[in-house]
This record gives C-alpha cells, sequence and structure tokens, in this order.
C-alpha cells in the first residue's frame, strides 16, 4: 500500500464536544491560542504532588484525563468533565455525514444512567410505552430508582433481564419511536 | 469504669476520627481489617488491627457481624465497643448482646436504640409528649388499601417511608391516589432489603420544609443538654450533602422552643449518649418531629466546631458513667461552621457513584479548615461502602465570611482520580438564594437548575488539553507509549496493585 503517498499533511483538528459543540486548532498546536479576537498563552504546569494544571489568564485550572480512546477524550477541568472527539477536518465531514443518516432511524436505546442491578422491567416486548412511563427498577447503591422513558413508542427489544447487574450506559431497553 | 481499650466496629473517616480522640483520652484502639479494603488508612491509624479478612463470609458482611465482632471484642478483651455511624450503630440486638457479655456499648440504651429506631413507636412517644407531629397513620400499614384511605383522609401528596428507616431509603413521596399502590410496593421492597423489615407508615408531605436536627448530649445520671442545630436542607433524594450550624432560618426564640421539643424526645426514652432529634421547619416556623437518630452522625463535626466539645470525647465519657462536665447555659454556638461532602460521584450523570483509585489528594490548611478523611492518595472507593472522600469543615465568625473561606478552600481541593462532587459545592456556593440563606429542602430540584459549576473557559480548555495530546500522539505515531491500557495510562496505584 502506498500509505505515505496518500497521506496529506493535516493542517488543524477539531475538538467535536459532546454537545455538538467544535473548537477548532490549527496544526501544529501553539501553546497560544487565538480566543475572543485574542491571542492568550496557554501554560501546562505538573505541581510537585503530580497534579497538572493549565494556567490561562492567570487563573489556575486543574486537569486530569479521565478516559483517552483513540480520538475520544474525557477531560476533567476543575472537576468538571467534558467529553470530545478529535476529528481531523476529513473524518469531521464523515462523522456529520453518517449522523444525518443516523437521524432517519426512529429506534432509541434508554441506558443505565448508574451502574446497578435490574430489580424489575416493566414493560414487555411490543408493548407500548408512554413519554415519562416507568419502564425499569434499577438498584444501585442501595436505592431502587425507576428508569423512566424519554419517548412514547412500541418496546422494541428488552436487553436486560431481572437480577441482572447492569454497567453505566448498557443499553436497557430500546423503544421505537410512534 | 475507665475505659481503656476499644474496638471501632466501623471503617473509614469515622475510624479515624474516634481513633484520634482515643489516643487524645490514652485509649487503645482495635480496628477491623476486611478484605474489601485490606490496604484503607484507617488500619494503620490504629493500634491493634482485628484481621477478619482471611475467612471472610459472603452472607453476612464484616461490619454487620454481631457475633463475630462480640467474639473478637471478648477475645482481645477490649473494654468498649465504638460503633460509629451506619451498619450496626442503630441496632439494638448489638448493643444489647455488648451488655450482656459486659462490654460497655459507647452509645444509648439498646431500648433507647429499639424505641426510637421502630418510628412508630417514636411518634407515639411524641404525641405523649406533646412534641408537635404531622397527621398521619398510627403504626405501621397493613397495605396499600389502608395507605390509600388515611391519603384520602389527610390529602395528596403524602409520604411513605419504613418504620425502621433512615437514609432516606426505603421512602416515597405519592403525588396522587393512582400512584400509592406502585409506591407502596417500591418502598416497602426497598425497606425489606435495607432494613429487614418491610413496615410502612404514611404521613403528610410537607412539600417545601427545611430540615433541622438537634444535637443531643445526655448522661447516665438524667442530665440532657442539646448542643444546638444543624441546618440540613441541600439535599438529593434525602441524602444530606452539605450542613451547617447554626441555621439561618433559626433565632434564638425558635432555637431554645426546638431545643426544649428535642430534649423531651431524648428524655422520653432516658436517653444518653450523643443522639440527634430532627424536625422538619415549615415556612412559618411551626415544626414537626420526625425521628430521632440514636449514633454519631456524618455530620457532627459543625456542631464540634461552633460548641468547641469533642462529641466522641463525650460519648466515651458519658459511657464510662461520667456526669457531663457542663450546663445548657453554658453551651454557646461560637461563629459558623459548614460542612462540604465530598463524595466520588458523577454530578454530571445524575450523582452515580465514580468509583476508583484516587490518585492524588491535597488541600490547603488554615484556622479555618478541618478536613475529615478516611483517604489519602492510592486510596480506592469500592462499590461496597459509602462514595466519601472526605468532609471539607469551615469554621469562622460570621456565615459570610465561612461561604468566603469555603469558596477559597474547594477551589484549592484537589483530587486526582474519581469524578467528584466539588463542581458541584461550587455551583451551590455561587447561588444567590443560599448565599442569602432562602433555601429549603427543594433547593436541588427548584433552585439550582444546573448540578455543577463550570466556567465557560473551562470548555475550551478542555478541547485544548484533548487536541494538544491527540496531536502529540499522531506526531509520534507508530511509537505506542508502554504502560497505556485501553488507551489510558496507567498509574503506578494500579500497577502496584497489579504487581502485588
Amino acid at each position: 500500500m502506498a500509505r505515505s503517498a496518500k497521506k496529506k499533511k493535516t493542517t488543524k483538528l477539531i475538538a467535536l464536544s459532546s454537545t455538538n459543540k467544535a473548537y477548532e486548532f490549527k496544526k501544529p498546536l501553539q501553546k497560544r491560542i487565538k480566543y475572543q479576537g485574542e491571542e492568550v498563552d496557554i501554560k501546562l504546569h505538573e505541581d510537585p504532588n503530580g497534579f497538572s494544571y493549565i494556567v490561562w489568564k492567570n487563573k489556575k485550572y486543574m486537569l486530569d484525563v479521565i478516559e483517552k480512546k483513540q480520538n475520544r477524550y474525557t477531560i476533567m477541568v476543575n472537576s468538571v468533565w467534558h467529553s470530545f472527539t478529535v476529528e481531523t477536518p476529513v473524518s469531521l465531514k464523515r462523522k456529520r455525514f453518517l449522523e444525518k443518516q443516523g437521524d432517519a432511524s426512529s429506534s432509541v436505546s434508554i441506558e443505565a444512567p448508574m451502574p446497578g442491578k435490574i430489580i424489575d422491567i416493566l414493560v414487555e416486548e411490543n408493548g407500548e410505552v408512554k413519554e415519562g412511563e416507568p419502564i425499569i427498577i434499577l438498584e444501585a447503591m442501595k436505592m431502587q430508582n425507576e428508569i423512566t422513558s424519554h419517548i412514547s413508542g412500541i418496546v422494541q427489544s428488552v436487553s436486560v433481564k431481572k437480577n441482572e447487574l447492569v454497567m453505566k450506559d448498557d443499553v436497557l431497553i430500546e423503544i421505537r419511536k410512534g | 469504669m475507665k475505659i481503656k481499650s476499644l474496638l471501632i466496629a466501623n471503617r473509614g473517616e469515622i475510624a479515624i476520627r474516634i481513633i484520634k480522640t482515643a489516643r487524645k483520652m490514652g485509649i487503645r484502639s482495635y480496628v477491623i481489617k476486611t478484605a474489601k479494603e485490606p490496604n484503607a488508612w484507617y488500619l494503620e491509624e490504629a493500634d491493634q488491627i482485628i484481621d477478619f479478612s482471611e475467612s471472610y463470609d459472603d452472607v453476612i458482611p464484616e461490619f454487620l457481624d454481631i457475633e463475630r465482632i462480640i467474639q473478637s471484642a471478648g477475645k482481645h478483651k477490649v473494654d468498649a465497643i465504638h460503633p460509629g455511624y451506619g451498619f450496626l450503630a442503630e441496632n439494638p440486638d448489638f448493643a444489647r448482646r455488648c451488655e450482656e457479655e459486659k462490654i460497655t456499648f459507647i452509645g444509648p440504651s439498646h431500648d433507647a436504640i429499639y424505641r426510637m429506631g421502630h418510628k412508630t413507636i417514636a411518634k407515639e412517644l411524641a404525641r405523649e409528649n406533646s412534641v408537635p407531629l404531622l397527621d398521619g397513620s398510627q403504626g405501621a400499614l397493613s397495605d396499600a388499601e389502608e395507605a390509600r384511605k388515611i391519603a384520602n383522609k389527610i390529602g395528596y401528596p403524602v409520604i411513605l417511608k419504613a418504620a425502621a428507616g433512615g437514609g432516606g431509603r426505603g421512602m416515597r413521596v405519592v403525588e396522587k391516589e393512582k400512584d400509592i399502590e406502585r409506591m407502596f410496593t417500591l418502598a416497602t421492597n426497598e425497606a425489606e432489603k435495607a432494613f429487614n423489615n418491610p413496615d410502612l407508615f404514611l404521613e403528610r408531605f410537607v412539600r417545601e420544609p427545611r430540615h433541622i436536627e438537634f444535637q443531643i448530649l445526655g448522661d447516665q445520671h438524667g442530665n440532657i443538654v442539646h448542643l444546638g442545630e444543624r441546618e440540613c436542607s441541600i439535599q438529593r433524594k434525602h441524602q444530606k450533602l452539605l450542613e451547617e450550624s447554626p441555621s439561618p432560618a433559626l433565632d434564638s426564640a425558635l432555637r431554645k422552643k426546638m431545643g426544649e421539643a428535642a430534649i423531651k424526645i431524648a428524655r422520653s426514652v432516658n436517653y444518653y449518649s450523643a443522639g440527634t432529634v430532627e424536625f422538619l421547619l415549615d415556612d412559618d416556623n411551626s415544626f414537626s418531629f420526625m425521628e430521632m437518630n440514636t449514633r454519631i452522625q456524618v455530620e457532627h463535626p459543625v456542631t464540634e466546631m461552633v460548641t468547641g466539645i469533642d462529641l466522641i470525647e463525650q460519648m466515651i465519657l458519658i459511657a464510662e458513667g461520667e456526669k457531663i462536665p457542663f450546663t445548657q447555659k453554658d453551651i454557646k454556638l461560637n461563629g459558623w461552621a459548614i460542612e462540604w461532602r465530598i463524595n466520588a460521584e458523577d454530578v454530571q450523570s445524575g450523582f452515580s457513584p465514580s468509583l476508583g483509585t484516587i490518585e492524588k489528594i491535597s488541600w490547603t490548611e488554615n484556622e479555618h479548615i478541618r478536613v475529615d478523611t478516611g483517604v489519602r492518595d492510592g486510596s480506592v472507593i469500592t462499590p461496597y461502602y459509602d462514595s466519601m472522600i472526605a468532609k471539607l469543615i469551615i469554621h469562622a465568625e460570621t456565615r459570610e465570611k465561612a461561604l468566603q473561606q469555603s469558596s477559597m478552600a474547594i477551589r484549592k481541593f484537589w483530587i486526582k482520580g474519581p469524578k467528584t462532587t466539588l463542581a458541584f459545592c461550587r455551583a451551590v456556593l455561587q447561588n444567590r438564594n443560599f448565599r442569602k440563606g432562602k433555601f429549603n429542602t427543594s433547593f436541588l430540584s427548584k433552585e439550582l437548575k444546573i448540578h455543577y459549576q463550570n466556567e465557560p473557559d473551562e470548555a475550551l480548555l478542555a478541547a485544548f488539553f484533548a487536541t494538544y495530546d491527540y496531536a502529540r500522539e499522531m506526531d509520534e505515531n507508530e511509537e505506542k507509549p508502554l504502560h497505556t491500557e485501553n488507551g489510558k495510562a496507567i498509574t503506578p496505584w494500579v500497577l502496584k496493585k497489579r504487581l502485588r
């Protein structure tokens, strides 16, 4: 494969947030970025205790990489986390295209908001659910929580069983809009 | 009888807290080592470790195993047992077994624990002593149908509560008649699981009350005093997130009235040791008795800061049979204290637990700051116990100054590893009504729209950092870093654990 021949120099990178906000940075990355018309220094530091922090406009911001998988990042800044995928202009275009196609299918999955144990399943496959209706009882940290549906529709599939342990973000139930 | 040694039937920060006072009093401390936390910090602080980690029984968790704890205490000839909070702290059988084996239980009598533990009996005692109560069922409900009948009579909303309950478990608010059966089932199942007792009772639900509790101290000679109140209205699903003492809602007249009611409740069971009487306080300053907690509370430090009294020390002295060395008149509330609970929870995902290793933890220290914690660098937040990392307690002359100090201390409290509630603390601090002292138990659901505070630049900085890191790896290309797993760098702590 003529890989090197195909390789084009990427001139910029885009961090796309989970709320679909794009942050564009020129390559190679400078420690000085343009922000609201002015150029501001970014200084990365590590303190003697082993914490990383950025100094930005004379203020310290503690930083931590919570998760990093290929181009997916979760970064904590002052104990608030932000998720991004880092994209090149080409990959961003492809991603946006795929998302448009995805919208056409109308099935929604309900995911576990926290790790826990399935205590009860209140719906059946092919059954009808209304928005706001409880569909699953999940026990976490000794509390029983009602998981409710955020859409109305028909239950397409139930992916969990009673007494099963689930992790956060595991798909519990898929609902077809309608 | 002087206590020379005590066994702490608990773990984490409260074990360390008790050890500190024991050390000050020249008492030898014993703790229990479990297989779930074999490297926990409290083990190193104690004088002696009793090892439960070898043959551990999955059926009864270590800190709930009454007979094993009693046996070990006997074998090591300890004089007393301090139960801390949670676990066996409010189990009357445990207190009774200690008594039978001639081990001093550092807490109230088993009879007081039993009667206050049964919320229906406790309410009856309040009624007999003309302490105000909310309308509701008398005694436990037999079924959902009875709940429906009573609810229809007193009007909705109502709240279902576990008779043996506490800590927000087995509790459900019912807004409409059609929900009562479903809520009854949820609450009774939860109660059965959590307290081994499915009994529920019902009372009128006050929509936006304040949660005010009074610290009580009684001795075995009939002296009972209160040490002022704690404001615990900032809660999420009945779990307290921060507490202050005093409360911005009380003046000295109301404090006196509620304090006297609290003492009446304590006196009704000849209470001795430290205890807490909880009230709901309505807008019009009317209050009603909720329950009494017959143990030391998580939030006891705020009371210690404003009264200058070491509550654990008093509990030990009272257990030895000493008289309380002060009267109600001697107790002065000095300044303002706030406790911020820093938990390993993901505030951005509905406060779900965020387990894992605390890679680093640090905070600044000054005369306003007290930190009670059971963790240090390398400690693990496990799924077996609660998610508390630390309690940050601030004490200053006024509430305003305490809030100022809180801002600074929270900003300088750094934790690397799990997600924490620190950003939540900042959000609360920035809220105008909180700063004014105007809030109640609906604060989180109604007032605080976003449960974490973040500045607009922070997202930009995070985006930059992610991009920077990605670009660096792109440049390094084929050279993969050595110590990574799923892309995440393995920290020395994780490596250390694996190598063991």
